[in-house]
């Protein structure tokens, strides 16, 4: 196959994003020449002010174009919990849930020996210097429930505990509104292991 | 169970082949290099969704095509149900009962196989690694939160490893996520070798009476295995955690040292006495085999135990490597209890009743013609 220059330029870039392989990226690439010149503009344009505008907020580390970022400015919420997560994603998910009035900390990864990421490597640090300045009682970690993960969390919470902050850890086990039958087997037996009493 | 169909398309050397089996015996007859053994391959991989041969599942797919298919018709206790795996180069997809499965795992496990192949002559003598794959794989097929653990263990092992690897002789070291590893990896651990002791003993309960049955009341046969030491079974998870944490702890500077985790499951071993002769070492060729076959045959008892219907078994190529009598005995244990399919190059040498009323099935270059 045989493209003009500025067409394989074009699905070269397309093909760096995840999940586009090269028949999606020829597909979106002739797709672009179709479109208007202001729509094609006003896309590049926003593909660069979101790299160049956007940037970590100094406080809690989550993705911002203010800096600190709208959670960390907003005086109603929660000052004494804050959340830790290992993803700009994970803040997200967490806000779509309306529960939650704290703050947040992202640590931007999980501590991984076998990666070469230690504690400095992500945003631990930080979040030490921010539990020594403000008036946090309680820390929730909400790490990934992986191995690095749960490792990250045991880690935090063994630097935290001399502080008397609390720190908590979220459940793992059965999804809401699922069927006991539907359940993978691994999933029950941790949900068995994390039972209550009522 | 049993098989009582099964459809090969574009599988191995078979562009299609359909071929419909007795629910007691079968035999594959035919010279070497013919096919035999990738029928017995395909039955293997339609239960198990991966071969016992290899890892590349590209090498499944016939020459130059695209995908391939194995189809089989399993009667079940309550009842028939087709299923059906197919292979491509993007990945395997499995249907049961027409259904296309969302998950493998959900898959694995509709229909149970047992197969003794030559390779597995060598779990006596062999290295401990086979020894422990034998175990991983056997209590795999019963316990899905076994694999589970298992995955587990080996990423916080290399985890482990690879903060050993960097704090190499250090040997003062303080550092609360080595502590923390550490207390991960003891936990995990100990789900494994509980669940090894469990299975173990079962293991026990089953093959000795096998073996005292093929080796005509003259041998007993006792299988130990091997973890760390002062570990038994009957003791609680949190009893073996605090032996175990002692043991990493008298170790702790020879593993800064060398940078490498010195006590833990990936070590285990099996052991196998008869006549309370460890015969490993002092065993003859054919101590050792008719051991590996009564450890394949109590795995059948296992599986019903633990499942509650009879695997199918495959013998593949094991017949002409057991003596007169043990071969006899062996076939007349499975007899009418057992769906069996034995492959071999010859089946004048085989003299018993259940052959001669099996269904016998011709296999020459890339045919598999049934015998009346």
């Amino acid at each position: 196959m045989h493209y003009p220059e500025p067409i394989s330029k074009l699905m070269d870039s397309f093909m760096k994003l995840p999940g586009i392989g090269p028949k999606t990226a020829g597909r979106l690439a002739f797709f672009v020449l179709s479109m208007k010149e202001d729509t094609v503009l006003d896309f590049a344009k926003a593909l660069v002010d979101a790299k160049r505008n956007l940037q970590f907020c100094s406080v809690c580390g989550h993705i911002t174009d203010i800096d600190p970022c709208y959670i960390c400015q907003d005086q109603s919420r929660d000052r004494t919990t804050i959340c830790v997560v290992q993803d700009p994603k994970d803040v997200i998910a967490m806000e779509k849930m309306r529960d939650y009035r704290g703050l947040y900390h992202v640590l931007q990864g999980a501590i991984s020996p076998m990666d070469g990421i230690g504690p400095e490597d992500i945003n631990v640090p930080s979040l030490l210097t921010r539990l020594q300045e403000d008036e946090v009682e309680e820390l929730i970690l909400a790490t990934n429930p992986t191995i690095e993960g749960e490792a990250t969390a045991m880690y935090i919470s063994r630097l935290v505990r001399p502080s008397g902050i609390t720190t908590t850890r979220i459940a793992h086990g059965l999804p809401v509104g699922g069927d006991l039958e539907y359940a993978d087997e691994v999933t029950l037996s941790r949900a068995l292991e994390g039972r209550r009493e009522l | 169970m049993h098989i009582d169909r099964l459809k090969l398309t574009n599988y191995r050397n078979y562009e299609a082949l359909e071929l419909n089996f007795s629910p007691t015996m079968n035999v594959l007859i035919g010279e070497n290099a013919q096919g035999k053994t990738n029928v017995m391959e395909a039955i293997y991989v339609l239960a198990m969704a991966k071969s016992h041969r290899t890892s590349n599942d590209r090498e499944l797919i016939r020459w130059e095509q695209e995908c391939g298919k194995i189809e089989g018709d399993v009667q079940r206790k309550f009842g028939y149900m087709p299923i059906e795996l197919t292979i491509s180069k993007k990945g395997k997809k499995a249907k049961v009962n027409h259904l296309e499965q969302n998950r493998l795992s959900m898959y694995v496990g509709q229909m149970n196989v047992v197969m003794f192949a030559p390779e597995d002559l060598n779990i006596v003598k062999g290295s401990p690694q086979l020894r422990r794959r034998f175990l991983d794989m056997e209590i795999g097929q019963i316990s899905r939160v076994y694999l589970h653990d298992l995955v587990n263990f080996q990423k916080i092992l290399k985890q482990r490893n690879a903060l050993l690897k960097a704090n190499r002789g250090k040997l003062d070291l303080q550092d609360v996520m080595f502590d923390i590893y550490t207390e991960q990896y003891i936990q995990v651990a100990v789900q494994i070798i509980l669940k090894r002791f469990y299975f173990m003993e079962l293991l026990q309960k089953w093959a000795n009476p096998i073996h005292q049955g093929i080796s005509r009341g003259l041998e007993t046969l006792e299988v130990s295995y091997g973890t760390l030491k002062d570990l038994h079974s009957g003791q609680t998870a949190e009893e073996m955690e605090t032996i175990f944490a002692d043991q990493l702890k008298s170790v702790r500077r020879r593993e800064l040292e060398r940078g490498l985790t010195l006590v833990g499951p990936h070590r285990d071993d099996l052991q196998f006495f008869v006549n309370g002769y460890d015969i490993q070492t002092y065993g003859s060729q054919g101590q050792q085999r008719t051991t590996a076959l009564s450890l394949k045959l109590a795995e059948i008892e296992l599986v019903k135990q633990e499942v509650g219907e009879t695997p199918i078994l495959l013998l593949d190529d094991v017949l002409s490597e057991l003596d007169d009598y043990r071969q006899s005995h062996l076939l007349s244990t499975m007899q009418g209890q057992v769906q069996t399919f034995v492959t071999t190059t010859n089946i004048a040498g085989i003299d018993h009743n259940t052959i001669q009323e099996a269904a016998i099935f011709e296999v020459h270059d890339g045919s598999v013609l049934p015998r009346d």
